[in-house]
């Protein structure tokens, strides 16, 4: 049997930085929408007084969460995205300290 | 292929608008979506009205579903002539195609005319969840998945093959973290990129060590004795066996650090491992060791509820 080619996964997280651009193709969400996610501070840019904003991976993480539920429930108002994404973050952690916990 | 029934799916009549389509998908999300309802098939039903959606919100893809007429569900039925060829090629089977995919795959395809025949179309990204120990995580892993994934076939269309990946998940990843595996994910079309392939990370849990971020704490039992007078005790990291020395004096929750013995990523950055004392008592004592527990508590002063006084 061929030996299939291992692919290196990358880390979501504070380590890698990525641009506008590459999180918009990665997230599926509009310049528009991020923009809107930053600002009522669903997204942290790295340098959000610099001319292009940079962002943390872990950003991919929220901003693909943030299209998901656009999607699935249909929002179409990105101040409550960015509540409904709050909560979601919250239970997610919630959730992990549970099982943490056993 | 089978019918699927998208209007009833959603509760709407086949003459609905869009805006009562989409009134009556939100309401079903609400009830069904699997972050809100923990209630047994509520994925599944989630899923069925998504598809429903995914199709009926979408003016083209409803004309085409539309032009297939109405069907039992699950009813195995073949599209009327031609209809392939209003949005693809012609010369194609639809024995075993799943409509759901069909109608998913239609986006840009012939209905635009052939320039939006030949737009780039990104690849599908695909999501799992994949499960790893304790050890893997800390050591870094391969791991290979068993996937169904939508491909297009000779004729473009969208079919499940089965598809395995390996994946190369490096050193200290934890408990709920995200990885992206690029280009993994669904071909592009016409140019466009290749999807990518995300992973969710569950790490089981060990059962001595806790990981929060990189660090990692564990539980230290000491006995009294170990803790007033201090020792040197003999404990597992996940690297092996290392010698801590505990100081005199050590309180039960204090916290011993263990520096560099955490997870530890590719760069180079890593955690601690920190013991964290707990005094255990033996629960059977013999005769001379009562005597000796007797003869301690007449010489000692300590209070251990000093802040308890009023």
């Amino acid at each position: 049997m061929v030996k299939i080619e291992a692919s290196t996964a990358l880390v979501l997280d504070d380590t890698g930085t990525l641009s506008v651009t590459e999180l918009v193709e990665q997230s599926g969400l509009t310049e528009e929408e991020l923009q809107a996610l930053v600002d009522c501070g669903a997204l942290e840019p790295r340098d959000a007084a610099g001319r292009s904003w940079k962002f943390s991976a872990r950003c991919v993480v929220t901003a693909r969460t943030a299209r998901r539920l656009r999607d699935d429930f249909a929002l179409d108002d990105t101040h409550a995205l960015a509540v409904v994404l709050r909560f979601m973050q919250r239970i997610e952690a919630l959730e992990r300290e549970l099982r943490r916990r056993g | 292929m089978k019918y699927k029934d998208y209007y009833a799916a959603l509760g709407v009549p086949r003459t609905a608008g869009a805006d009562d389509i989409k009134k009556a998908y939100r309401k079903l999300a609400r009830k069904y979506h699997p972050d809100v309802s923990k209630e047994a098939g509520a994925e599944e039903k989630f899923k069925e009205v998504a598809e429903a959606y995914e199709t009926l919100k979408d003016p083209e893809k409803r004309a085409a579903y539309d032009q297939l007429g109405r069907h039992d569900p699950g009813e195995q039925f073949r599209p009327p002539p031609g209809w392939e060829q209003s949005f693809g090629d012609s010369s194609f089977s639809f024995e075993d195609v799943d409509l759901g995919d069909l109608l998913a795959g239609m986006t840009g395809r012939g209905r635009r005319g052939p320039r939006a025949q030949n737009m780039p179309m990104p690849g599908q990204d695909f999501e799992a969840a994949v499960r790893i120990s304790f050890d893997q995580a800390y050591k870094g892993t391969e791991i290979e998945l068993d996937m169904a994934v939508p491909e297009p076939d000779e004729n473009g269309f969208l079919r499940r093959v089965p598809k395995k990946i390996r994946v190369r998940v490096p050193k200290g990843v934890t408990d709920g973290q995200k990885l992206r595996v690029p280009g993994k994910g669904g071909k592009g079309a016409n140019g466009g990129r290749d999807g990518d392939l995300y992973l969710g990370i569950e790490v089981q849990a060990h059962p001595l060590y806790r990981a929060e971020g990189l660090d990692l704490y564990m539980e230290l039992p000491l006995a009294p004795w170990e803790a007033v007078l201090g020792a040197s005790v003999d404990v597992p990291t996940p690297a092996g066996r290392v010698t801590l020395k505990v100081p005199a004096g050590t309180h039960a929750g204090q916290k011993l650090r263990l520096s560099g013995r955490g997870l530890s990523r590719p760069d180079g950055t890593s955690g601690h491992l920190y013991a964290v004392a707990q005094i255990v008592v033996p629960t059977v004592v013999d005769e001379r060791q009562r005597a000796l527990f007797t003869q301690l508590q007449d010489a000692s002063t300590f209070n251990p509820r000093a802040h308890m006084v009023d």
